[in-house]
């Protein structure tokens, strides 16, 4: 009973943590964020399963994380709006008309050498080049050049 | 995706039953919380307060209340074999003064209780995670060799 009570708690939790540590932080994945995340991974297992060997304990932890995910998942899908926006996040600009706004920008903790760093990775050579540069709720950062 | 319309409901079937099992899960179907069970007889009262259902390497606690309707110069509690058949004991609170293997059971002497008290035994269990199966775990409060009462339990250990 209580392990699916702990995986569900847990699963809020760290539904909580990604929308407080921010987007910046789950788009990349340098050295010491995988060393991070095995040790939250190992954390989260023993926090759940704690002393429970058994492969009913896995099943019903696994489960029930499967469960969490669908049904937000369907809220989401449901009601995109305000479901979406807590769950999820909103896109952010960050770039316009070829400027960085920096307002924007900082409040996701991204300096304009980091825009400029994801530019290139999508084959854009300056900021001049572009209309949009969004900031996705994945943490991804995506562009629309200019047309003509 | 012509004729492939019957896909989605084997996917929503299948989702179903596992959250019927999550649920069942959640409803104590597998462990571990404890019940209480309990007998009396016109010298004493038992109350057990343990789970029936756990899973491996669980770490778990069984109570044993006896309430002594009369004097007990020498109860003891003998508990059957699935008390102790792949379980760890880590710790027995407050400890018998003697112990012995009573016909394959565990006989624990747990002294005298006069007319009127109450004795609270606390057995500290981990389940060893292969021992899987359902077995016997009967309890009997005797005062030396008589027998007052005896509640009849099952252990079920989950994979």
């Amino acid at each position: 009973m209580d392990v699916v009570i702990r995986a569900a708690l847990m699963y809020f939790f760290l539904l909580f943590l990604t929308r407080v540590v921010g987007r910046r932080e789950l788009s990349s994945l340098e050295p010491f964020d995988l060393i991070l995340l095995i040790v939250l991974g190992d954390l989260i297992q023993q926090g759940v399963t704690q002393s429970d060997y058994s492969f009913t304990g896995l099943m019903l932890a696994a489960g029930t994380i499967a469960i969490m995910q669908t049904s937000v998942s369907w809220i989401g899908y449901r009601s995109p709006g305000k479901a979406g926006l807590v769950l999820e996040g909103e896109p952010i600009v960050i770039v316009q008309d070829g400027k960085c706004l920096e307002q924007n920008a900082k409040r996701e903790r991204i300096n304009p050498a980091e825009v400029l760093e994801a530019a290139r990775k999508n084959g854009i050579g300056s900021l001049d080049e572009v209309e949009w540069g969004i900031l996705e709720p994945s943490g991804e950062m995506t562009f629309i050049k200019r047309s003509g | 995706m012509q004729g492939r319309g019957w896909h989605i409901w084997v996917r929503r079937g299948l989702f179903a039953l596992l959250a019927a099992f999550v649920l069942a899960g959640l409803f104590n179907a597998f462990g571990q919380r404890p019940s209480t069970a309990q007998a009396s007889s016109p010298e004493a009262d038992l109350k057990i307060y343990a789970p029936t259902r756990v899973r491996g390497g669980l770490l778990w606690e069984a109570r044993f209340t006896i309430s002594a309707n009369q004097e007990l110069k020498q109860a003891t509690l003998v508990l059957g074999q699935g008390w102790l058949e792949g379980n760890t004991i880590n710790t027995i609170e407050p400890s018998p003064v003697g112990e012995a293997s009573r016909n394959g059971s565990l006989s624990m002497d747990l002294g005298h209780v006069p007319a009127g008290q109450r004795f609270e035994l606390y057995m500290q269990f981990q389940t060893n995670p292969t021992n899987v199966g359902h077995r016997n775990a009967d309890v009997q409060l005797q005062d030396g060799e008589k027998l007052l009462l005896s509640v009849h339990r099952t252990l079920t250990v989950f994979p």
